[in-house]
């Protein structure tokens, strides 16, 4: 019975390995405690009673997958105020290198580029404060006490402040290589033009970490919310 | 006790469970329900959750430990910001407690005078 029970709960924490694996081996620690102090002669009611006091594995899971979450949604936070900066030094270098070797867009390109180069400071000082907004709001404020709504509400703002974060960088960067393109378009192809690729690329890869750590936090959003479903049925 | 009250109060407990020193997650449950004289009795699965919780917001650490029996178990104990912020809800409860007491007292239906 109790092999049984911790595969279930290790199944439905299966999004997070490390974190199902030592789930399992507590709970394994504290169901073999439990029978062990239970006076009943029959190991088999033993077991089945330690179980029945432990709890519907999937409440439990879903209430793991929402503190997985919590914790990712303040990693994100803060992977989000480094991810701009490093972006800021990308952009910074590569203007600085169009600077030093006298390189310019070409004329046809600069009415575009004026309207590209708009959105993008918009979009980029956007991502900036919302980025430092998100961080403030998660770092500065206690979190609420689980089970509360509090809780619930205090995450979805964090959420949201990173999500637009997120959205704001990610028109910056598209913005960043349209004009990299407009500056490069024309240009005779040399190992001077590695260095806004680059920097490009570092921008991109940038983006993409924060996609990737969005996808993980909504994935486990959605598996603790589907969890909780299972468990009103 | 009403689940739904323990349950909003769950971190302070275990808090509370793991101030008298280290202790695995069934030792903490054992404490709890000892200490409340038996009246506080959660489903025991909700505890682990509120352990990595608490341990996430840096008011417990945690670290594997190999018991008598040669079982790894995971022991958790409170750290400084953990006693701190146990202190600070010690003292809210207090108040709370005092407030609530004071109302329910002065609330007693009054016999009628004959």
């Amino acid at each position: 019975m109790i092999p049984a029970y911790l595969d279930a709960l290790a199944s439905a924490l299966s999004f997070d390995p490390s974190l199902s694996r030592r789930v399992r081996q507590e709970v394994e620690d504290h169901l073999l405690d439990a029978v062990a102090a239970d006076p009943a002669r029959d190991r088999r009611e033993a077991e089945r009673q330690a179980v029945a006091r432990f709890g519907e594995p999937h409440a439990i899971a879903a209430e793991f997958t929402r503190v997985a979450a919590a914790r990712q949604a303040r990693s994100l936070a803060a992977a989000i105020v480094v991810m701009v900066f490093v972006v800021f030094i990308a952009m910074k270098a590569r203007v600085a290198w169009y600077a030093a070797t006298a390189w310019t867009m070409a004329e046809d390109m600069r009415p575009a580029g004026g309207i590209v180069l708009l959105i993008d400071r918009y979009a980029f000082w956007t991502s900036v404060l919302l980025a430092i907004a998100g961080f403030a709001y998660m770092v500065g404020r206690r979190i609420p006490p689980a089970l509360h709504r509090a809780r619930d509400r205090y995450f979805r703002h964090a959420s949201l402040l990173c999500a637009i974060a997120t959205a704001a960088l990610v028109v910056s960067v598209i913005s960043d290589g349209l004009l990299t393109a407009f500056q490069l378009r024309g240009a005779q192809w040399s190992t001077q033009s590695l260095i806004p690729i680059f920097s490009m690329a570092l921008e991109v890869a940038c983006v993409g970490v924060l996609g990737w750590q969005i996808r993980a936090i909504t994935r486990k959003a959605a598996c603790a919310r589907a969890l909780e479903n299972r468990c009103s049925l | 006790m009403e689940g739904e009250m323990l349950k909003g109060h769950l971190d302070m407990i275990v808090l509370a469970a793991l101030a008298a020193g280290p202790a695995h997650g069934y030792a903490v449950i054992e404490r709890i329900r000892r200490n409340s004289g038996q009246a506080f009795d959660l489903p025991e699965g909700t505890i682990y959750p509120a352990l990595h919780r608490l341990e996430q917001a840096a008011l417990l650490s945690s670290r594997w430990v190999t018991a008598e029996s040669g079982r790894r178990r995971r022991v958790y104990a409170l750290t400084r910001r953990g006693e701190r912020a146990l202190a600070e809800r010690r003292a809210v409860w207090q108040q709370f407690s005092d407030a609530i007491g004071g109302l329910l007292q002065g609330a007693r239906p009054r016999r009628r005078p004959a």
